[in-house]
């Protein structure tokens, strides 16, 4: 049985002239892994800034869970659920791995009281478990700026994990890390998703990874919503292999 | 220098500095946190120093004893800080975050301009003096210096305290952590759902009312008159500028430098008393232009 988590209605959105959103209609299924693939500048990032909240469509609506979540700031959208991790990690880079998912606790957990040690928070152990289960627990007292490029990835989902989303939206989550090691990023990450119950959409360029790791892929261009469906039935179409891959390759 | 002289300057600095501190660590937490210099932080040690002196009056003329001063201390920083301080953030600065600088000064400034005016129009332009705590913890004898224990001892403890429990808050607390995330990168703060607005508003407050604490602590030992917060501002941000702007330790080093100059002027070269604390920190400034422990690259907090 399949059931709705997101749904974009008919976005709409320019800037400068340039459409970035044209007529865009996308359900989400909860549980599915789906991935956003198009060439750069079909307005991939957009529409995850649109589902967000950080950037407000001029026509259209999201729902979330059948709630209208368009008019809502993006610090009120994370709280139903709706977490992003994106291409260039959003760290707290001056403090640890740890400190970061702690922080991200707190404010998940909306202080309780806010004078408490951070460090001894109940969620603590929590936040060590999803440090371990992107394979990072080895790191956790480490600062951000001492980590590696991939292990500031996996931190960086885990910090997005920790807001307990039900929906996690990843702009080229192996982007800037190195093609030998972005097989065994995704596979932590799809692993630590499918742990934590968590439906996400991720931006790729590279099909490897989606036909691996997406159960249904979304394709972009000129702001619109080309097609949709099976990694097998989208990226063997003729058009997608001709617009899409062949720029990738 | 005799003995007796050098104690009377060491202590006349010390009391001073820590006054001054409690005064610029505010200001260096709005400006760490905000970006926002504020202007205004001097009339808020004004309000401060004048609503503690007149709540001391009252609870004086009441019967209460002299010792209730130093909850009212306390009371007043807290009123400094959420009935003026508060309003402030939320009505003006929230609104000039994005905006120029010269921009932000001129409304800090002009908020300045405002509660000065107020501050005539409740309190007039007599002095008050109300010395009350001062008087009741009595007086110390070191070295054959008699000092007051408040100015020798109670004040520098307080602004260690606040050195330490200020340190504190942002290194371990929920509270002072996410500050810290907010200041670093509020875009990020923002999307893992932490209310940034909230996170200023409260920035705003805590600083203001230390501003408030500063002026409700040198109440007792000056009179309180028109233009005291005038002064106050100028000089804080000589300690703040001479630390490095957002540096805390640093602020509470520079207030000991900065006190000590200007007291050690006052029994050497009096004529200088004024200029010394500018002095220092020109002459700080042309060597390290981002001051004594500030980095070239605008590091926060």
């Amino acid at each position: 049985m399949s059931e709705i988590l997101l749904e974009a209605r008919n976005l709409q959105i320019s800037f400068g002239g340039v459409v970035a959103a044209d007529d865009v209609s996308l359900a989400i299924e909860r549980g599915k892994n789906l991935a956003i693939i198009g060439p750069n500048g079909a307005g991939k990032t957009t529409f995850l800034n649109i589902c967000t909240g950080w950037i407000k469509p001029t026509r259209g609506r999201v729902y979330f869970e059948g709630q209208d979540v368009t008019p809502l700031p993006p610090r009120r959208i994370v709280r139903l659920g709706v977490a992003r991790a994106f291409q260039i990690p959003q760290l707290f880079t001056e403090h640890t791995a740890l400190e970061n998912l702690l922080i991200s606790a707190a404010a998940r957990e909306q202080l309780g009281n806010p004078l408490q040690d951070l460090h001894r928070i109940r969620e603590r152990a929590e936040m060590l478990h999803l440090l371990d289960m992107v394979g990072c627990a080895d790191v956790a007292d480490r600062l951000v700026v001492e980590l590696s490029e991939g292990q500031r990835k996996l931190v960086d989902i885990a910090v997005a994990l920790a807001l307990r989303p039900k929906l996690l939206l990843m702009d080229e989550p192996t982007s800037g890390v190195a093609s030998s090691e972005k097989f065994k990023v995704m596979e932590i990450l799809v692993k630590a998703l499918a742990e934590a119950k968590v439906t996400s959409v991720f931006v790729e360029h590279d099909m490897g990874i989606v036909s691996r790791y997406a159960d249904e892929v979304a394709v972009w261009a000129a702001g619109r919503l080309q097609m949709q469906g099976s990694p097998e039935e989208i990226l063997r179409h003729p058009d997608v292999i001709r617009d899409v891959i062949g720029e990738a390759v | 220098m005799n003995l007796t002289i050098f104690l009377l300057a060491l202590f006349d600095g010390i009391a001073y500095a820590a006054l001054v501190f409690s005064v610029a660590v505010g200001l260096t937490l709005i400006f760490g946190v905000m970006r926002i210099l504020n202007v205004a932080h001097g009339s808020l040690y004004a309000v401060g120093a004048y609503l503690t002196a007149t709540l001391t009056g009252y609870a004086l003329a009441l019967g209460f004893a002299p010792l209730l001063a130093f909850p009212l201390m306390i009371a007043s920083a807290v009123l400094v800080g959420v009935l003026v301080g508060g309003p402030i953030e939320w009505l003006l600065l929230r609104r000039i975050y994005n905006k120029p600088e010269v921009l932000q000064l001129l409304v800090t400034f002009a908020v300045f301009m405002i509660l000065e005016d107020v501050q005539r129009l409740v309190w007039g332009t007599q002095p008050y003096f109300q010395a009350a705590a001062l008087q009741a913890l009595g007086m110390v004898r070191v070295f054959g210096v008699n000092y007051t224990v408040y100015q020798l001892i109670l004040l520098p403890l307080l602004a260690l305290t606040l050195l330490v429990g200020l340190r504190f808050f942002l290194r371990h607390t929920i509270l002072g952590k996410l500050i810290l995330a907010t200041t670093e990168d509020r875009e990020a703060a923002q999307s893992i759902g932490i209310n940034a607005d909230k996170v200023f508003l409260v920035t705003f407050i805590v600083g203001a009312a230390l501003a408030g604490l500063g002026g409700a602590l040198a109440s007792p030992t000056t009179s309180i008159l028109p233009g005291m917060g005038a002064d106050m501002i100028v000089l804080s941000f000589a300690v703040v500028a001479t630390a490095g702007l957002g540096q805390i330790e640093g602020a509470a080093f520079t207030a000991l430098l900065i006190g000590l100059g200007r007291s050690f002027a006052v029994y050497v070269w009096p004529e200088t008393a004024v200029l010394v604390p500018y002095l220092i920190m020109l002459i700080v400034l042309l060597v390290r232009p981002e001051g004594l422990f500030g980095s070239p690259t605008a590091r926060k907090i």
